[in-house]
């Protein structure tokens, strides 16, 4: 006999103008389960979970919960009705402790007082039962974003929701962390709650999930019992029709093999002691050292807010270095200017595309020369500008890097997210490079666009080009790069050769756990 | 084929370009008509006398064009700075101490012969506005200080400076107002037309604008200018220096307002006088704000203000409708306009 599902959303609809975000998405969530819910970016997932969550309003559909249809117009209404979700980018108060993040919003019993002690031992209580580890009383600018995390969801439990939703919860987090989460969802499981897992990690799902749904596109592809799944299956039902998946880099596993790789003789990038403060005078990079080959992509991991930008922008002369050296081709650039550096074929694409890369206000041929207008064809001798040249490389590009837009004239305000990065891409990728910074290139892409990344970066080191890849993604690390040198506090911890890549080793240095040998 | 794909075969791409302005200018004539009807005046006629007393007879005409000239400088004053993202709110100080120092030049020198005094004039202008505008642009750079705060308050500074200049310094003792001594000369524009007189100013002032132009669409100089209006972070990012940017787009619209002041001292009134900055400043801004900081549609708009300024003193002349209701007209406009922009985002 069939069990009534705990929840069910049937024929949801949401649209963002002329964006079909969601189109008649069902989905049915039993109790005690960890439902996997796979996809690519831009598929659908979050939104429909944000329709769930009261954040958006759907323009069709139903949500039944026990049978019952009911209506979520808020997180406010979501929560009462017991439904809690834990965001991917969450907002904490910094220099607030653990337990005041948690009650923070909930109604308090001494106000006046603002004595604390039984939240505090309710928080501790929860945190045991689940396997939470959390000093209540820590505060939270001290703590590591895996912890973070679980006060994230304490604070749901702590509201007494029974279904909770994880908006890619495993972004930030070490392979440690992410296995101590998986415990934790599984003993909530068993207690009597019901998880709704997002991500677009299909090992995660295989690893940790009762049931498995895949969207693709906004619409249902497929949902069955982790029992009747296997990669294949889902990774067809992931990408739909028009990618190889047998020749897909992106679910090749370790695609290169697990040997070293070859590299070219000329070291492009020597970085030496490199050491760059903040504003507050805090070094947060801090004695740095590393080579960039010839035809080598060096990928640099570590969780995000570990010195990455910062160690980028000081290559690029965007911050000025406090001590040590970077020598770019040969020639030693701490008083080089950016602009120079991009003309000597440095080039960048930062992570924070929309203030460091984009400008709205200018239109997408604009945009694609930035940093090169003053070269030619862009650009004559005398300073004019050539707009027929311009033009007609922004139609190439946007035809060669499927940029969805109405032509070189359109303002960049008017692009999608996925698209403003496959202008950032466009631009790095076209012209002629030496030394290319890449800072999360692929985040926000659709599972096409991705493949398409990592192609083009492995083409473009076959060809000579050095590359620092910097990622919080360690599967893609591990997939494309030589060696991943791993950032914990603006320190390397340590620098390993594909021959040595593990994921759990590479984990324990993103931690700041020293190797021992 | 979707419906706007249809809609734009359909209407050729000026049309829908413009529709919105040209509503928006209608639907302000509307507005403002209820309220000179409201006031018990005929509204065509008010109407007619402002948009056509510039074409019916020569003097209308070139009265519009005079008052073109320091319209679309001090619109250029304003929109240059804002394609970097600043805001030139001392237009009007730069025009006084342009106007100053291009009277200074014009007195001092008055002997030299016209080849000479001439450009010199024009350039103290030009050099006196710049040096007004470089003053905030530099505490900007410098200190980090709000460019609206200090240009505003140096537009305070040149009223007391031009009070000195024409009531001490070269004081025209005949006068009743405060005037300053005639420049030499040399130092006067040659006419295009002599009667009424129309000065050579207009052919600076249009060169100047297609100059602009050129410097900001055409240039990698000026895409720079852009760039940094649309994003300063990441034009620093790609090795624009900002920060000089702003410092040299707020001290070329010190000159250019400098030079419209030179251009009334040399071409107007062949000395300085005091008021001869008028309402520009706030003219100046309006146009610059319909127009979008677009500096190709700024001589247009320039010249539509002037014609609806010519119309509004015939109006009060003629059917003693108070002139203050053209005002009333260009801020609809504005209003609308911008209007129109949220309109067409939805």
């Amino acid at each position: 006999m069939a069990q009534q599902p705990l929840l069910k959303m049937v024929g949801v609809r949401k649209t963002f103008g002329p964006v079909v975000a969601l189109d008649n998405v069902s989905l049915e969530l039993n109790k005690n389960e960890i439902h996997g819910f796979l996809g690519g970016n831009g598929a659908g997932k979050t939104t429909l979970m944000n329709v769930l969550y009261g954040l958006y309003k759907p323009d069709a559909g139903e949500i039944y919960l026990d049978g019952q249809k009911i209506d979520i117009r808020s997180p406010k209404d979501a929560i009462a009705h017991g439904i809690g979700m834990v965001h991917q980018h969450f907002l904490q108060i910094e220099n607030y402790t653990v337990t005041e993040n948690i009650v923070l919003g909930t109604e308090l019993q001494n106000r006046p007082t603002l004595k604390l002690d039984e939240a505090e031992k309710r928080i501790a209580d929860l945190s045991e039962r689940f396997g939470l580890v959390v000093d209540p009383r820590a505060v939270i600018e001290n703590l590591p974003m895996g912890v973070r995390q679980r006060v994230e969801i304490l604070k749901a439990l702590y509201r007494g929701v029974r279904i909770l939703i994880l908006d890619e919860p495993t972004t930030n987090l070490t392979p440690q962390e992410v296995d101590a989460l998986f415990e934790s969802l599984r003993v909530m499981v068993n207690q009597g709650l019901s998880v709704v897992f997002i991500t677009h990690k299909l090992r995660e799902v295989m690893s940790v999930c009762d049931r498995i749904s895949v969207l693709r596109n906004g619409r249902n592809a497929i949902s069955l019992p982790r029992s009747e799944a296997n990669e294949e299956i889902l990774v067809r039902e992931m990408v739909g029709e028009g990618l190889d998946v047998e020749k897909s880099l992106l679910f090749s596993g370790e695609g290169l093999g697990k040997k070293t790789l070859p590299v070219g003789e000329k070291v492009v990038l020597h970085v030496e002691n490199l050491t760059v403060r903040d504003e507050n005078g805090l070094p947060v990079v801090n004695d740095v050292s590393f080579d960039v080959h010839e035809q080598e992509i060096l990928g640099l991991a570590g969780v995000a807010g570990n010195g990455q930008q910062e160690l980028a922008e000081s290559l690029l002369g965007i911050r000025p270095i406090a001590a040590g050296r970077v020598v770019i081709n040969g020639t030693d650039v701490a008083q080089t200017g950016t602009r120079q550096l991009i003309e000597q074929g440095v080039t960048y694409i930062p992570q924070d595309r929309l203030n460091d890369g984009f400008l709205p206000r200018a239109s997408v041929a604009q945009n694609l020369i930035l940093g090169y207008h003053r070269q030619p064809p862009y650009s004559s001798k005398n300073g004019l500008l050539n707009w027929p040249a311009i033009y007609q490389t922004a139609r190439r590009l946007i035809k060669e890097y499927t940029i969805k837009t109405t032509g070189p004239d359109e303002i960049g305000a008017n692009l999608s997210g996925g698209n403003i990065q496959r202008v950032m891409l466009a631009r790095a990728f076209s012209h002629q490079a030496r030394l290319m910074i890449a800072h999360n290139p692929t985040r926000g892409l659709d599972i096409h666009s991705m493949e398409f990344v990592y192609t083009k970066l492995l083409e473009q080191k076959e060809q000579g080009l050095a590359t620092l890849l910097i990622s919080e993604d360690l599967d893609e690390l591990m997939l494309l790069c030589n060696r991943i040198a791993v950032m914990y506090r603006g320190q390397i911890m340590g620098i390993l050769d594909r021959s040595q890549f593990d994921k759990y080793q590479i984990g324990r240095l993103m931690s700041g756990v020293k190797i021992n040998d | 084929m979707t419906e706007q794909a249809i809609e734009n075969k359909l209407t050729p791409g000026w049309v829908t370009r413009f529709l919105p302005d040209l509503l928006a200018v209608v639907a302000s004539f509307v507005a403002a008509g209820i309220f000179i009807a409201a006031m018990g005046f005929n509204v065509l006629d008010a109407y007619e006398t402002i948009l056509f007393t510039s074409f019916r007879s020569t003097n209308g005409f070139i009265q519009t064009l005079l008052k073109f000239v320091p319209l679309v400088l001090l619109a250029l004053a304003f929109t240059v700075p804002l394609a970097a993202g600043k805001f030139n709110i001392g237009g009007e100080g730069q025009m006084i101490v342009g106007a100053i120092g291009a009277a200074a030049v014009g007195i001092v020198f008055a002997d030299l012969p016209g080849v000479l005094l001439l450009p010199l004039v024009i350039l103290g202008g030009i050099l006196f506005g710049a040096f007004w505008g470089a003053i905030p642009a530099w505490l900007l750079y410098r200190f980090n200080i709000n460019e609206i705060l200090t240009t505003v308050l140096m537009n305070f500074i040149s009223f007391g400076l031009i009070d000195y200049v024409a009531t001490e310094i070269w004081k025209d003792p005949l006068a009743g107002h405060p005037t300053t001594v005639p420049i030499g000369t040399g130092g006067q524009l040659p006419l295009l037309v002599s009667s009424p007189p129309l000065h050579s100013g207009l052919l600076i002032a249009l060169v100047t604008a297609g100059l602009i132009y050129m410097y900001t669409n055409r240039t990698s100089a000026g895409y720079e200018l852009i760039a940094t209006g649309a994003n300063p972070r990441a034009s620093h990012v790609y090795g624009i220096n900002v920060r000089r940017m702003f410092l040299m787009s707020l001290i070329l619209g010190g000159a250019l307002a400098g030079l419209a002041g030179a251009i009334e001292v040399s071409g107007n009134h062949h000395r300085l006088i005091e008021g001869l900055q008028s309402n520009f400043l706030i003219l100046g801004i309006i146009i610059g704000l319909i127009s979008r900081g677009n500096n190709l549609a700024v001589p247009f708009v320039a010249f539509f203000i002037a014609v609806l300024e010519v119309g509004a003193s015939a109006m009060q002349r003629t059917m003693m409708i108070p002139g203050e209701m053209v005002f009333i007209v260009e801020a609809l406009v504005l209003l609308f306009v911008l209007l129109s922009d949220v309109v067409r985002r939805r």
